[in-house]
């Protein structure tokens, strides 16, 4: 284990916050989507989590994530002495790692052109939110489309940031920046989220069909959906994979890891929980 | 694929016999941990005290503040009531069967005989 500063602790709610650590020889290269694992001591030993980065490779400050305190049934080890801990303690971590990363090639080598959405579930926006930023710092071109579900209002963490983004790409023309940014909240009646005007139910109800044939996600984007022209990055809840891939089985999209005999696949998905 | 069979009380005639237990009683609801009023009941006669928007804000400071209680759970055993007191009403919750019940009553009233009453008339619903 390598080792690092917290330098930064926001919290938006009790029980969610957004951590900055700094290792103290500098951020190594990973890439974006990717996940890494922080150890706090207690009672003589160190207790480690997986946690997605939020900030984006090209960040040589800190790496960033959100992350939710467990409360119940018992309280997390680790998030409970996380959200204890003060700008300026000790933590100790370990190399990035993980395979939810964007796809650049596809598997007969050509360039990949497709779309991308991105569906994440509560935190599970984290990696998104470094897949926005990298796409953006490079200036890829593709469209990118990133969606946030979360049960309450103060639960969605990168609103500002996904929205300036989106912002630019509107200022900018879609040929510089292609990016979308959507929301869906699963508890609107509740007073909390009194004034949300956006969409209203769970995040993969976008992919749900309406009765003329259309999704949400494809009236965004403006055209039909298929596996040929677009390819999706989920993470959250594993309700929010089955809920997604519910949808997306039956138009003949395949995972990663029930890949074609050719390689591809349209789906790359990563559950925590 | 087997389905799950849930036993929901009759939220109805649970609120009738709760807020027929005691005069003092004003009102008496039934709320999920979505903030849904599943149903509720109220004294005739008697004027509600908040607006529609304050009754939701309501809700949610109870549900709030009893999702935080059950954060000690592991410690402390299962919340059992909470008792709030204002100069013009008091209000009672007491989980039920996973949803919350909320009570108002008249100020200063006797709460240990309504609580009493509550609790027998809940602990006879919890068999059915």
């Amino acid at each position: 284990m390598e080792n690092g500063t917290i330098t930064y602790t926001q919290l938006l709610r009790e029980d969610l916050g957004i951590f900055r650590v700094t290792p103290d020889n500098g951020v190594p290269d990973f890439k974006a989507g990717q996940f890494l694992t922080l150890g706090l001591p207690l009672e003589s030993k160190i207790i480690n989590r997986a946690y997605s980065i939020a900030s984006s490779p090209e960040n040589k400050n800190f790496f960033e994530f959100v992350i939710r305190w467990v409360k119940r049934p018992i309280p997390g080890r680790l998030t409970s002495l996380l959200f204890n801990a003060k700008e300026g303690d000790k933590i100790s971590w370990a190399k990035p790692t993980g395979s939810l990363t964007i796809n650049d090639t596809l598997p007969n080598g050509e360039k990949d052109t497709r779309r991308i959405i991105c569906i994440g579930g509560g935190t599970g926006i984290a990696p998104f939110v470094s897949f926005a930023q990298h796409l953006h710092n490079i200036q890829d071109k593709r469209e990118v489309v990133v969606l946030h579900g979360a049960s309450y209002v103060d639960e969605l963490s990168y609103k500002q940031l996904l929205t300036d983004l989106e912002n630019e790409s509107i200022d900018k023309g879609n040929d510089k920046w292609n990016f979308k940014y959507r929301a869906a909240i699963s508890r609107p009646q509740e007073w909390t989220n009194r004034s949300w005007n956006g969409h209203r139910g769970r995040i993969e109800q976008f992919l749900r069909y309406d009765d003329a044939g259309k999704s949400p996600l494809e009236k965004l984007v403006g055209e039909k959906i298929t596996k040929d022209n677009t390819i999706f990055y989920v993470c959250g809840w594993q309700g929010t994979i089955d809920g997604t891939l519910d949808y997306l089985s039956t138009k003949n999209f395949v995972t990663e890891r029930n890949k074609r005999k050719d390689g591809s696949y349209e789906v790359k998905f990563e559950s925590y929980g | 694929m087997a389905e799950e069979i849930i036993n929901m009380p009759n939220y109805k005639q649970l609120c009738l016999d709760v807020l027929n237990s005691d005069e003092h009683i004003r009102f008496v609801g039934f709320v999920n941990n979505k903030s849904e009023i599943l149903h509720s009941a109220q004294r005739n006669n008697v004027d509600s005290l908040l607006s529609d928007q304050e009754i939701k804000m309501s809700v949610h400071y109870t549900l709030e503040r009893w999702r935080k209680a059950q954060n000690f759970t592991f410690r402390l055993g299962k919340e059992r009531l909470t008792l709030t007191e204002y100069d013009i009403v008091t209000l009672v919750t007491i989980p039920f069967k996973g949803e919350l019940l909320l009570v108002s009553t008249e100020p200063q009233s006797h709460y240990d005989s309504i609580i009493e009453k509550i609790n027998s008339i809940l602990a006879n619903w919890e068999k059915i």
